[in-house]
């Protein structure tokens, strides 16, 4: 007999008892609807801790001179004593077709003194006009406003602020080492404070326009530390990492360019342990819910035992009577996953737009480094959807195979005859 | 060279454990029903009348002896082959569950054409035919729930005799019925056997099938106590 006519029969099978297949069917749904959104919800813990952890200072592709990490030593500059063509390097970095922007960088270390109060700082020389479309540690500003390039101005961190009760207008004593040996000082001027909810970056991080701290440490324009780029998409950023590595190897340049993968590992560890997690709770909603579908099947097959006597006595072969309770698993998955899509899409789109916050339930948190914003974001998780769209008919299909293999063991003479 | 039976048993026995306790349903019977006859099995309840015709179509396997039909010795057969034989040479009307209740009556007629892979225009037309002779046609598109009891009966036998095969088993086909009803039932059964020639075993009680029977076997404890072959035809 053609397939057509078991799919119709499985089909129609599903309408007899309508109330029994809809609640079965809406197990599945609400199954399918969990597991979408808690996956999409730790694809939004994920990308939430990716998106800070790179966004606000670290940029998601770095270019050093090769043996400037991990001491970070000051003379390490990129092509050493020479230096490089600085605007060269960032207009290599940005033909690449996965960076949207790349910017230079300087770092130092010293004090900085209010008079009344001095604190420890490490120093980072941006370009003031480059470095907001690569990280948004800039425009973290909640005092003030930016600094200038060439003027003698700071930005500084929110928490370093308060020690040395310094706000914007104030003036500071810069003092750090340079790389000549000398101990460079100099006054500034109080620009702006930044807040970013990162205690580490807002107690210790002030910034500086460039070309004014490669004055203070001595390094000519040519020298910088780093240069950071912005990768849209995160994930992208190591393949764009490996093209940029070998396009500055032809320069002759001894330079590393590493992607955040390989700069915060400890990110890399957490995503790959919540990718796992998200395969454990597809497969525990989903295990649960066979259980649910199996006893539903069973009843129903039991209740139709007489039809499959029937079935049976007119010439259907065992594997026949499997394929027909198959057939109408399939059905009913096919329904729970209509429902559950159609459930599932709507918030997920809501959610991703609108993602509610939790501030009554905690504040700006930190994850592996990255801060987290009390909000409970959520990502679009295509490849798991599809999986969960799998499991969901894997579940129905799994569910019937006991039900659907007693239907065709059922002893047509005996059951006929009710014995 | 004498005919082929169409069904034929050779000191046939089945015996059921009911816990713990041999019970013989039916003991040594040997038959031979010839294509085209019209026969009852009578016989008070738990005579083994319902046992033997499960026998005779292959729904069940003796404990001991053989079952032919047209021939193919059932024992033998696998349970797919056995399936492949019901499907082409048997057909069956039962007193109770006949038809699949998601099926219309003109799809459950054409079940077993379906099963042989007859084409759709065919099997329309071969139950049609069918459905214009036994009374019920019109009713093609209803499920069975919109049936009288007496449409369905004659949609079961619209469904055993549709692929001409070597016999019909028939296991108290009228039980259910009123006493108008099953006698226009018979009337097409015995319709179906004299124009036809399709071959009928009934297993039954009623007194109005007895009567109608060119060949009565009495059963009594399982065993055959009466084989009686009359001259009267079947027909109404």
């Amino acid at each position: 007999m053609r397939e057509g006519r078991w799919w119709r029969i499985g089909w129609r099978n599903l309408g007899r008892n309508r109330r029994r297949s809809i609640v079965t069917a809406s197990a599945l749904a609400i199954g399918y609807f969990s597991v979408v959104l808690m996956v999409g919800l730790l694809k939004g813990l994920v990308a939430e801790m990716v998106d800070n952890g790179t966004g606000i200072v670290t940029g998601q592709v770095q270019v050093h001179a090769d043996d400037y990490l991990p001491d970070k030593e000051v003379y390490a500059t990129i092509g050493g004593r020479d230096g490089a063509d600085v605007a060269a390097l960032v207009a290599t970095l940005e033909a690449d077709p996965d960076v949207a922007a790349a910017t230079p960088r300087v770092y130092g270390g010293g004090l900085v003194s209010t008079g009344t109060a001095t604190g420890a700082a490490l120093f980072l020389g941006v370009d003031p006009e480059r470095e907001p479309r690569v990280s948004r540690l800039m425009q973290s500003l909640v005092r003030g406003r930016q600094p200038v390039a060439g003027a003698y101005e700071v930005l500084i961190g929110s928490e370093l602020a308060r020690t040395l009760e310094a706000e914007p207008g104030d003036e500071i004593v810069v003092v750090a080492p340079a790389i000549d040996g000398s101990l460079g000082n100099d006054l500034f001027v109080v620009a702006g404070v930044f807040h970013t909810g990162l205690v580490d970056l807002d107690r210790a991080f002030a910034l500086f326009p460039l070309d004014v701290l490669q004055s203070l440490i001595a390094l000519p324009p040519s020298r910088v530390h780093e240069i950071a780029a912005r990768v849209p998409d995160p994930w992208l950023a190591a393949e764009a990492a490996a093209r940029l590595a070998a396009e500055l190897e032809r320069g002759s340049l001894p330079v590393a360019a590493e992607s955040w993968m390989t700069l915060r590992p400890e990110m890399v560890e957490y995503a790959n342990l919540s990718e796992a997690m998200e395969w454990v709770l597809m497969v525990i909603v989903f295990a649960m819910a066979i259980f649910g579908v199996a006893n539903t099947m069973l009843m129903a097959t039991f209740e139709r035992r007489y039809e499959f006597a029937l079935l049976r006595a007119l010439g259907t072969t065992p594997g026949a009577v499997v394929r027909s309770v198959l057939y109408e698993a399939v059905a009913l998955g096919a329904i729970a996953l209509a429902a559950g899509a159609a459930i599932t899409l709507p918030v997920l789109v809501w959610w991703y737009h609108a993602p509610p916050s939790v501030a009554w339930l905690f504040g700006e948190t930190t994850l592996s480094g990255a801060l987290m914003r009390p909000v409970l974001r959520v990502e679009y998780p295509w490849l798991m959807g599809v999986a969960a769209a799998a499991a969901l008919f894997g579940t129905a299909v799994l569910a019937a195979l006991y039900p659907a293999v007693r239907a065709a063991r059922v002893a047509p003479a005996d059951t006929l005859s009710g014995r | 060279m004498s005919e082929q039976p169409a069904v034929r048993t050779s000191d046939v026995w089945k015996v059921f454990e009911h816990d713990g306790i041999a019970v013989e349903a039916v003991r040594g019977v040997t038959l031979e029903i010839l294509p085209g006859e019209f026969v009852v099995m009578a016989g008070p309840s738990g005579s083994g009348k319902t046992t033997l015709l499960n026998l005779l179509g292959g729904l069940t396997q003796p404990t001991r002896g053989k079952v032919w039909i047209d021939g193919a010795d059932l024992t033998t057969l696998s349970e797919r082959a056995l399936a492949r034989l019901r499907l082409e040479r048997v057909g069956f009307v039962f007193q109770a569950y006949n038809l699949l209740p998601v099926l219309t009556a003109r799809e459950n007629a054409e079940f077993s054409l379906l099963l042989q892979g007859m084409a759709e225009d065919e099997r329309h037309r071969m139950v049609g035919e069918l459905f214009e002779r036994i009374g019920i046609a019109g009713l093609e598109d209803r499920r069975p729930a919109k049936l009288s009891g007496g449409q369905q009966q004659r949609v079961a036998v619209a469904r055993a005799v549709v692929g001409a095969p070597a016999l019909v088993l028939a296991d108290e086909p009228t039980a259910n019925l009123d006493s108008a009803t099953s006698l226009a039932l018979l009337d097409v059964m015995a319709n179906l056997n004299r124009e036809l020639g399709t071959t009928f075993v009934f297993a039954t009680h009623d007194p109005q099938l007895m009567e109608r029977a060119q060949r009565l076997i009495r059963l009594v404890d399982g065993a055959v106590a009466l084989d009686e072959r009359r001259s009267a035809p079947a027909s109404p």
